[in-house]
This record gives structure tokens, C-alpha cells and sequence, in this order.
């Protein structure tokens, strides 16, 4: 399991070159945006213990502000980025040190989140004005990207593919520095104990705030490019709904494993693909692989793969 | 004005015994089962589907139907506890995720048995009554009736009855419960029945109230979920009070402020009220 990582990122890296389909490249997009959003979310929830339902939120409000400042305001898509991370690490800081002053537990952390989710969700539809409500924002802009022979959009599905595997990677790769380092000592100290951990030394609070925004701000930065490779941006974006395939994502994957959601956002991305089902039997079938895999296999897909040993 | 407020402040107290009878299945599930059943919306919907099929498509009156339909649901949840809640006793996050799970799968179920299209039940009680200058259509202030009848009939069951003693002794002490010789497995699944039929409840009436369609559970559970923690998990009558604040507070809220946001409302006084009060308001200060 410990090269899984590498190998699976080499294969990435050159599968376009064997593999010319479009709509599996498109598949292969969605999913990679997929997994930084559940390997983000899992840093909260896997690796801290926290159950949030604020990561939806983060991904729709960084996505709305990018969309909106390039479109109505004309900015540069790489400059309205900063601005939308900036509101979601505010936004994070607010909703998370309101949570873990009051140190709210388990069930009444996520209740909490999702009460602010909602209420952002709320304003986002009724903005008519700035986010044409529940219409959404259609996106026809592309960023671009500056090379030595001047700047060329980013439109074709190759481009596109590589600048999301990028963004896994970041996801990842920052992820990955902060748990292997003793920060991730003392989310896992939190997760496990969080009173002995405070007993420890451990100032509880500014851990759970750090992985809490770290969390939030990637899934931003998801948010940023989602609306700009699907051409629009709707409120659905904040929904609780989004927020709860995520969840399945990576309890399917396998908590507290970096590479778990990985595994779990591209299967349950590419599974409606695979299998041919309307609409309403898709939602049927995540509900009952979400029950399943909680029932059945606790530790995910990379439980079963490392029951020998200790998963990456 | 002051008419328009009274109007507002019934409308809110019918539609938060509604928030307040499913509110009672989240808070007996929790306190005996320690988990937060978020599929109550969906046996809410199941019931009004049921109501809906048995009245209008196989033609029974009314009340037999909706007898019919708490039965069926209850049935169901019956099923549900032995597949899938009995192995999640006590484990809050698995708990929560399985019955979110679930309201996918009946939603799923529903949508392509009977599809997207709302249904209307004909009128079941029509007319309306006149009091002091108010008109409040029969059908609501029955319904309304039938919940607080049923609210109080569950508080009294619990207080008086040899269950009701078992149920509450089992919440503060589950050994010593099983030592004195309850049997606690069969307690809980008596619990988790019953919620589910009174959810079953709630939607056969609200099905003859307002037009269904398969989405409704999901609403009124995150409505009877706060409603439950507003008040306190644990207290059967709190329940029904926070049903009737939030349903009161979001009625009122949107005559002063703009109703588009009379869902973020409740919110806003649920985030208030569990950071100054992490007990709820009727709970007990622990």
C-alpha cells in the first residue's frame, strides 16, 4: 500500500495518451475534482473526528464568488481565486470558532455546520441580483494559462485533465504534509481523546480551527474551477445533498486513509457511467451502498485491500 | 394587522405540532437508541404516499385509510430495526449516515413508483370555521387536534404505564434497566416502531392538508430535529414546544422579514439557543 500513491498518479499521468475517449476524460475530471473534495473533507472528518457539513458550502461560495467576479466584474480567473479563498477562510474561522469555543460535540457539531450551510445556501437563492437565485450563473469563460508563446485558454478536455490531476495533487500532497507531521499527532490525539489530549498539552481549539479551515479553503479551491469546467453554477452547489456524497465517498474509500476517498470519489463518480441508471434509481443506489459499506465493511475499500497490513 | 399576526401565529402552532410529532420519534429514538433517526422524514412520506393510495386510488374513507397507513409504515420500520438500526445501537455517527442513506433509498422507491408529480387527496374535510374575523379551514384545527391528542396520550403512557417506566429508566441507566428485567433489545425496537408510526401519522395528515411529493420527509425531519434540540433531547412535551416555537417563530419571522428566509429563521435561533443552552431549553442543565 505505500507506493499506492505514486503508482496511482504515474498511471494518471500518462493514461491520456492510451485513453482518447472524451467522455471518459470527462469522467476522469469529475472524479478528480470529486477526490480533492473528499480527500479535503476527510482531513475533518476521517482524521479529527469531526462530522462536518460545512464542506458543501465552502465549495459553493468560493465557486459562486469566482463566477460571479469573472463574469460580472471582468476580473482574471487566477485573481478572483484569492479573494473567494480568503471569504471561505473567513467564513470557516467564523463558523469553527463559534463550534469549538462552545465545544460542541459530535451529532451538535454537525448540526451547527449544517445550520450554517443552510442559512448561506438560503442567501445564495434569494440574491437574486448577484446570483440570478435558483437559475444559477452559466459560465462561458475559460482561464487561461500563461506559457512562453503568450496566454492560452484552458478549453480542451487534455488541459483540463491535467489541471484538476494538479489540483488532486496539492490537495493531496497538503494533506499529506500536515498529517504526517505532529500537527497530525495532535488531530489524531483530538480524534481519539480530545479531553486527554488537552490533558497532554494539546491546545485543542487552534487544531480543530487549523484542520477545520485548512479543510474548508481546499474545498474552495475545488470550488473555484468546478463552475468553470461545468459551465455553470447553481445553489445546488451548497446543498446538504452534495454534502452527504462526499461522505459517502469516503466511507466507501475508507476513513482515516489519504487515499481511501481518492478510490471512493472516482468509483462512486464513474458508477453512474458505468451502469446506465435514470436519475432517481442513482440516488436510490448511493443510499444503499452508503448503508452498505457502513454496515458491511466499516473501514472501506482500502480495509479490505490492507487487512494485512496497516493501509497507507 | 394584529389579525394578520393571530392568522400567522395559528398557522405557525398547526404547523409546528407537525414539526412536533416527528420531533417526539427523533427524541424517544434517541434517548433509547442513542441515534438520530434522520429517515423519519422519509416514513413521514411513506405514510402521506400510503394515506394517498389507499383513500383516493383504492377508494377506503378517510380515517380506515390512515389507520392503514400508520400500520404499513409501521411494519416497515419494523423491518428497517431488524435489518438495519439494530446494528447501529449507540453508534450516533453510523446511526445518522444509515438513516440518511435510507431516505435516499425510499425516496428513490417512491420517485419511480408513483414519480415526481405532486398528488392532491380530494377534500376530506372542507369548509372552514369563523372565529372573531380568523378563518381557519376544519381540516387544520382537526389535525392539529389529533397531534396534541396524540402528544399528550404519549406522555401519559410514559408517565403511567409499566412500558413508559421501563422506556425511562432505560435512558438514565440501560445495566441497571436489563438487571432489574426489562428487556432491553425488544424495548428498543418498540421504540423505533413507534416513532416510525408516528411519523407514518404525521404524513397520512399532512397529506390532507398540503399536496405530496416524495421530497417532503427531508424538510420536516431537519425541522424536527431542530425542533427536538431546541427543546431538549429527552422531553417528550419539549418536543411538542419546539415544534410550536419553531413553527410560531418562522410563521411570525416572515410577516416582519422577508419570507424568502423563513427556513433560515429556526436556524438562526437553533444555533443561538445550542450555544447559550446546549441542553435545550426544557432539557435538563447536564
Amino acid at each position: 500500500m505505500k507506493y499506492a500513491a505514486p503508482t496511482a498518479l504515474l498511471i494518471a499521468l500518462f493514461a491520456p495518451l492510451a485513453v482518447h475517449s472524451d467522455s471518459i476524460l470527462a469522467i476522469a475530471i469529475y472524479g478528480f475534482m470529486a477526490a480533492s473534495l473528499a480527500v479535503s473533507f476527510n482531513l475533518i472528518f476521517g482524521f479529527t473526528g469531526q462530522l462536518s457539513l460545512f464542506h458543501a458550502a465552502s465549495f459553493g461560495v468560493s465557486a459562486y464568488i469566482v463566477t460571479i467576479l469573472v463574469t460580472a466584474f471582468g476580473w482574471n480567473f487566477w485573481l478572483a481565486v484569492v479573494p473567494a479563498l480568503a471569504v471561505v477562510l473567513i467564513l470557516s474561522l467564523i463558523v469553527g470558532t463559534i463550534c469549538f469555543r462552545f465545544k460542541l460535540k459530535e451529532f451538535y457539531f454537525a448540526v451547527v455546520t449544517m445550520a450554517f450551510s443552510e442559512i448561506l445556501r438560503l442567501v445564495i437563492l434569494n440574491w437574486n441580483g448577484i446570483t440570478n437565485g435558483s437559475l444559477g450563473i452559466t459560465v462561458v469563460d475559460r482561464p487561461s494559462l500563461w506559457t512562453p508563446s503568450g496566454a492560452v485558454q484552458i478549453s480542451s478536455g487534455i488541459a483540463w485533465y491535467y489541471l484538476t490531476l494538479a489540483l488532486l495533487v496539492i490537495v493531496y500532497v497538503v494533506c499529506q504534509r500536515i498529517l504526517s507531521s505532529w500537527i497530525g499527532r495532535c488531530l489524531a490525539a483530538i480524534r481519539l481523546n480530545d479531553q486527554l489530549g488537552e490533558t497532554l498539552g494539546i491546545d485543542v481549539f487552534k487544531y480543530k480551527l487549523l484542520s477545520f479551515a485548512v479543510g474548508s479553503v481546499l474545498a474552495g479551491l475545488v470550488g473555484a474551477f468546478y463552475g468553470f469546467y461545468s459551465g455553470f453554477v447553481e445553489p445546488h452547489y451548497l446543498s446538504i445533498s452534495l454534502g452527504l456524497d462526499i461522505i459517502a465517498m469516503v466511507l466507501l474509500g475508507g476513513v482515516g486513509s489519504l487515499i481511501g476517498p481518492v478510490i471512493g470519489a472516482v468509483i462512486l463518480t464513474a458508477l453512474p457511467h458505468v451502469i446506465d441508471l435514470s436519475a432517481e434509481l442513482r440516488i436510490g443506489l448511493y443510499g444503499s451502498i452508503l448503508i452498505f459499506v457502513i454496515l458491511v465493511m466499516p473501514k472501506g475499500i482500502v480495509g479490505l485491500l490492507g487487512s494485512r497490513k496497516n493501509a497507507a | 394587522m394584529s389579525q394578520l399576526i393571530i392568522g400567522q401565529l395559528l398557522n405557525g402552532v398547526i404547523v409546528g405540532s407537525l414539526y412536533g410529532i416527528i420531533a417526539l420519534g427523533v427524541t424517544l429514538t434517541f434517548g433509547l437508541t442513542g441515534i438520530v433517526n434522520f429517515a423519519l422524514g422519509a416514513f413521514m412520506m411513506l405514510g402521506a404516499y400510503a394515506t394517498w393510495y389507499l383513500y383516493d386510488v383504492l377508494g377506503w374513507p378517510y380515517v380506515p385509510a390512515v389507520f392503514g397507513a400508520v400500520i404499513a409504515v409501521g411494519i416497515i420500520g419494523y423491518l428497517c430495526d431488524r435489518a438495519l438500526f439494530q446494528f447501529t445501537r449507540g453508534n450516533l455517527v453510523n446511526g445518522l449516515l444509515v438513516s440518511i442513506g435510507m431516505i435516499s433509498v425510499f425516496e428513490a422507491l417512491v420517485l419511480a413508483a408513483f414519480t415526481t408529480t405532486p398528488r392532491d387527496l380530494t377534500y376530506v374535510l372542507p369548509g372552514a370555521l369563523h372565529v372573531g374575523g380568523l378563518i381557519l379551514p376544519k381540516i387544520k384545527v382537526a389535525v392539529c387536534g389529533v397531534f396534541l391528542a396524540v402528544i399528550f396520550g404519549t406522555y401519559f403512557a410514559l408517565t403511567r404505564t409499566w412500558l413508559g417506566r421501563a422506556a425511562f429508566s432505560y435512558a438514565q441507566n440501560p445495566e441497571a434497566a436489563a438487571l432489574m428485567g426489562i428487556r432491553t433489545g425488544r424495548l428498543q425496537t418498540i421504540v423505533v416502531v413507534y416513532s416510525t408510526a408516528l411519523a407514518g401519522l404525521g404524513g397520512g395528515l399532512y397529506a390532507s392538508m398540503y399536496s405530496i411529493d416524495p421530497t417532503i420527509g427531508s424538510g420536516y425531519v431537519l425541522k424536527a430535529v431542530e425542533a427536538a434540540i431546541l427543546a431538549g433531547i429527552g422531553s417528550v412535551i419539549g418536543a411538542l414546544g419546539g415544534g410550536i416555537i419553531l413553527g410560531v417563530s418562522e410563521n411570525i419571522g416572515s410577516v416582519f422579514l422577508p419570507s424568502a428566509f423563513r427556513d433560515a429563521y429556526g436556524l438562526v435561533f437553533l444555533i443561538a439557543i445550542l450555544l447559550v443552552r446546549p441542553s435545550g431549553l426544557f432539557g435538563d442543565r447536564s
